[in-house]
């Protein structure tokens, strides 16, 4: 995140592609008016500059606040912490979460690589709340001995 | 489908020539059943249905339903914990269902206002309110509920011989003719890069700004997307008991996690549920089919994805079978909408022999507008329908056209000139063509472009050499082609607009704008959803009216006779 408090913006901001291109960078730090087709031309762009940022993201959720979206803008604010995971990780963990897929001690080492490597507390939230639910629903896989996993 | 068990006639009984005509109706053709409550086998109306109730302690639902928190199932928990508001739970609750469901139907209360109570009301509440509805009044609530206030249409682009030319030329027609999603998907699935490929070339040569999705298994169609080869993803099903949900292999966790993940991708997403997914997977747990679909929206709210295609979408046999089960239908539609989401409303799948079922079966959709009235529509004859056959095809299209002219109801399509739908064919195979050699993938003949330009199914085609294509298909995989590659590839062979409509639309996903809820792009790029575009509905003379040069334009027909000279047509 960047030591600038995000901007407060309204429902009047959107859409920030029109309202506010000011605000919008891609993940190398490009504004978002860079990615035109000189630039895809010359080569100077990579699929990595077509991707959204953890910022944008944020803006995004406040928009959706703003709009009375609670639940979307916590949807934003997992996929920001999402951003940084690469995306084999992100199918492995989706994978992890299905029924019966990890024992309850998988899905806490889950939740605490998501704190700790990519700073995700809201995304480790959900893993942590769908491991008491699995155990109470009897949807966790049951630990092996010695082979398990 | 064809009736079973034929009523017993005795050897001598005779029919009149009235029932013998009847009898030969395709309507007859049809499966209707009993109602089986026990079972789920029921719309709406089932005694075994929960009754509504919510208790809070201490800032958390204990209560839900007549269940305590400690018998939760893990939708209860789900909802629970997620989708209804806290705060005002109690309150929302409180209300009479009758004054809720007059609050939906009444023009001087606001969108907003209705929301503000039902982001509180759990399952059963839900569903008390709508069972006090009729038909009439699920479509008055649909018109106000809808959360864009512009209506629009979604269309199926596919292939029976999964043929990425044939993709092409039928997205670009469709594109053209209105369709604002286009999806496809495949007879072979490792076909798929080839078809995204073209289905997203083929769109952006008919209209820019069409948003295109393949519909496949979570995983390639997450990758897809990723790679920017697809704009949206919508085959993301959820079910209304847990026992289904997790015969599906999934949880309202996992799908949550995964609904974060294409957000943070800034690829725009839905859920996909409905109406009799449950009793035909085989565990209703005995609760109505509408009671569970209402369970599916609300755990779909409370994931935060911005939608959801509901309407029974591939079990619409089931819920047409039953008494009551396309209103049942129609209410679920409004659920969606009434709790904020967008809703994709089905129509999409064949369902009935009957022309007259079939163009009844949509009208509660299509007369009040909603975000996207099928999802979809058949923009390829039926025999080329990947997705099972649609409940419209091409052969409709100026059926459709003819309605929305009929009723001054804008269905998301029009009527286009022939010479206009053939240039945007041929230019779609034509870059599909300089797209394919430009990632050296098997060539496209200019007689399989010929084709594309005239042909109306598959058959029309020249054979492609599968096994080429399929390498072909791998090798976009391995090599890890990506949207910019397609923009590269049409940029190089002077297909510049295309090339540009391709990148703005992959500019988009770094602006995340799309993600907004009921977002779709516009012909000049603006995204339009339910935060600028919102429906505002208030009454006669208020909200949508189809008017100015969009009536105009759907006026056109093929054959409409000229006032001034009556010996020839206009259009």
């Amino acid at each position: 995140m960047s030591a600038q408090p995000p901007p407060e913006l309204t429902a009047a901001d959107y859409p920030l592609s029109i309202n506010r291109p000011d605000l919008l960078r891609t993940p190398s730090g490009k504004p978002i008016t860079a990615l035109t087709m000189d630039a895809v031309v010359s080569g100077e762009l990579s699929a990595t500059d077509l991707r959204i940022t953890p910022e944008t993201l944020q803006l995004q959720a406040q928009l959706a606040d703003a709009s009375g979206r609670p639940q979307l803008a916590a949807n934003f604010r997992r996929a920001a912490e999402m951003t940084a995971i690469p995306d084999a990780e992100v199918l492995a963990m989706y994978n992890a979460l299905r029924p019966r897929a990890s024992t309850g001690a998988a899905l806490e080492e889950m939740a605490d690589r998501l704190e700790r490597t990519y700073s995700a507390p809201v995304c480790a939230a959900l893993v942590r709340e769908a491991a008491e639910v699995y155990g109470r629903r009897d949807l966790l896989a049951r630990p092996v001995a010695d082979s398990d996993q | 489908m064809t009736t079973t068990a034929p009523r017993p006639t005795g050897a001598a009984a005779k029919q009149s020539l009235r029932t013998e005509l009847l009898e030969a109706r395709p309507v007859n053709l049809d499966g209707f059943v009993e109602e089986w409550p026990e079972k789920g086998l029921v719309a709406m109306e089932s005694e075994f249905d929960p009754a509504p109730s919510v208790r809070v302690e201490d800032g958390r639902i204990v209560e839900l339903d007549g269940r305590s928190r400690n018998d939760f199932d893990f939708m209860d928990t789900f909802i629970a914990n997620h989708a209804i508001d806290v705060a005002s739970a109690e309150a929302s609750m409180a209300i009479p269902s009758a004054q809720i469901a007059r609050m939906l139907i009444d023009p001087g209360v606001s969108r907003g206002e209705v929301l503000a109570v039902t982001r509180g009301l759990t399952p059963a509440k839900v569903l008390d309110v709508v069972k006090l509805m009729n038909v009439v009044e699920i479509m008055q609530g649909m018109q106000k509920m809808r959360a864009r206030r512009t209506p629009a249409n979604q269309g199926h682009s596919t292939s029976a011989r999964d043929n990425p030319i044939q993709v092409a030329a039928d997205a670009a027609e469709g594109a053209l003719r209105g369709f604002a999603e286009l999806e496809t998907t495949l007879g072979v699935l490792r076909y798929a890069p080839l078809v995204a490929i073209a289905l997203q070339v083929g769109a952006q040569v008919g209209r820019g700004g069409v948003l295109t999705q393949c519909a496949l298994e979570e995983a390639t169609e997450l990758e897809l997307g990723m790679r920017g080869i697809t704009a949206y993803a919508e085959t993301i099903s959820i079910y209304g008991t847990e026992s289904v949900f997790v015969d599906g292999d999934d949880t309202p966790w996992s799908k949550s996690f995964l609904a974060a993940a294409y957000a943070s991708r800034g690829i725009k997403m839905r859920f996909t549920s409905g109406t009799g997914s449950e009793v035909q997977m085989g565990n209703a747990e005995g609760k109505s089919m509408l009671y569970l679909e209402i369970r599916c929206i609300l755990m779909a709210k409370g994931a935060g994805v911005q939608g959801l295609q509901n309407g029974s979408i591939s079990c619409i046999g089931v819920p047409g079978a039953v008494p009551g089960g396309l209103r049942a239908v129609a209410a679920e539609n409004l659920v969606a909408s009434m709790v904020d989401l967008e809703c994709a409303s089905g129509n999409d799948q064949s369902f009935s022999h009957s022309a007259m079922r079939r163009t009844a079966r949509a009208m509660p959709q299509m007369l009040p507008g909603t975000d996207f009235v099928c999802s979809g529509y058949s923009s390829v004859p039926n025999a080329d329908n990947m997705f099972a056959g649609s409940n419209f095809d091409t052969e409709d299209f100026d059926d459709w056209n003819t309605i929305q002219r009929d009723f001054q109801v804008d269905g998301g399509l029009r009527h286009v000139r022939e010479d206009e739908i053939l240039a945007a064919r041929n230019k779609a195979a034509r870059a599909l063509q300089a797209v394919f050699a430009h990632l050296d993938l098997p060539p496209i003949t200019d007689d399989e472009i010929e084709a594309a330009t005239y042909a109306n199914s598959s058959n029309d085609y020249p054979l492609r050499d599968v096994l080429a294509d399929l390498k072909g298909a791998q090798s976009v995989m391995d090599r890890e082609i990506t949207g910019l590659d397609l923009v590269k590839g049409l940029e190089s062979a002077g297909f510049h607009d295309v090339a540009e409509n391709l990148l703005t639309v992959l500019r988009q996903r770094v602006s995340g704008d799309l993600l907004q809820t009921s977002a779709v792009l516009t012909a000049d790029f603006t995204p339009l959803s339910a935060i600028n575009d919102p429906n505002d509905y208030a009454g006669p003379g208020t909200g949508y009216r189809l008017q100015g040069e969009r009536w105009e334009q759907l006026k056109k027909l093929r054959h409409v006779t000229s006032s001034t000279n009556p010996e020839t047509e206009v259009g």
